[in-house]
């Protein structure tokens, strides 16, 4: 499966890189947001399907949220680590970590600190993504089903979750989705307060 | 408004998934159904980033700080996790992976 991933990711940008007409490009958009709600959907039955989940999720309750904490705070401080090897002042780097993926908003967000700081949010957020995609599959064979969500940041409710559900089960779908939806909650209000520590 | 219709959406399928109106028959061809649309999908999602000229050059300018800050941060986000992973051992019980 990982090789399929990787083959479709890779051939997609060479395809759009050297072939596809720029007529077409606004018709794009369209075509994932489609597919993107077939495979939640498929998720959905998936989760739906392990019929004790909902039970085990109760059981655990707030300690759900261990994920996305972990995952926030392991992002940020990590992208101050890269950060200081690359002489970053601080702000810039935790605040670029925040983006946990979310490319858009954080390269947005932070445009109004510096159009570079804004380019390289985006740039560093798309590259999360494409590396997470492209890694999850080893990380929840190698490393283990939990730590599978850990690459995905805020796109582990949307992009990257058919991905999770198909290297793990249904169970780490859903904490995927509610550590999607808290990392989501959680990029508008750190980005801006952490390049404000500046 | 996304994450509402995302969340809708999950929910269906949940509802479908839970009802058991799926046979085991159908269940394997949805599996095929779903490889096929991921792939798919991740190939578009490919397409998208190739097609615009500006992510390609704003790479070339700081595709290097970028592979450094999001390798980082992958990396200690799994660290993370894997530090509460086995506080969180009861959710991960289930069957493993459908990995094809």
């Amino acid at each position: 499966m990982t090789i399929s991933i990787l083959l479709s990711v890779i051939s997609g940008i060479a395809f759009g890189l050297f072939i596809f007409p720029q007529a077409y490009v606004s018709s794009i958009g369209i075509i994932v947001d489609i597919g993107l709600c077939a495979l939640l959907f498929f998720v959905g039955i998936d989760i739906g399907r392990n019929k004790d989940i909902l039970h085990q999720i109760k059981q655990t309750g707030i300690k759900v949220l261990l994920v996305p904490l972990m995952v926030a705070g392991g992002s940020i401080l990590g992208s101050i680590v890269g950060g200081e090897l690359l002489n970053l002042p601080f702000n810039e780097s935790s605040a670029v970590g925040a983006g946990f993926g979310w490319y858009s908003l954080s390269a947005i967000e932070l445009s109004k600190y510096s159009a570079e700081t804004g380019a390289l949010a985006f740039i560093t957020n798309v590259c999360r993504e494409i590396i997470a995609i492209l890694t999850i599959p080893f990380v929840a064979k190698y490393i283990g089903t939990l730590e599978a969500i850990a690459p995905a940041g805020a796109t582990a409710m949307d992009t990257s979750l058919p991905v999770i559900s198909k290297s793990t089960d249904g169970n780490t779908a859903i904490i995927s989705f509610i550590t999607g939806l808290t990392l989501s909650v959680l990029v508008p209000i750190l980005v801006p307060l952490l390049i404000a520590m500046g | 408004m996304r994450i509402l219709l995302y969340i809708f959406i999950i929910s269906i399928g949940i509802i479908i998934g839970y009802k058991d109106i799926l046979t085991e028959k159908w269940m394997r061809s949805i599996s095929k159904i779903q490889m096929l649309c991921l792939l798919f999908l991740l190939f578009v999602m490919g397409l998208n980033i190739g097609v615009n000229r500006n992510i390609v050059n704003i790479f070339m300018k700081l595709g290097y700080q970028a592979l450094v800050l999001s390798t980082f941060s992958i990396i200690f986000s799994i660290i993370g996790v894997k530090l509460v992973s086995k506080r969180l051992g009861n959710i991960k019980r289930g069957e493993r992976g459908h990995d094809n």
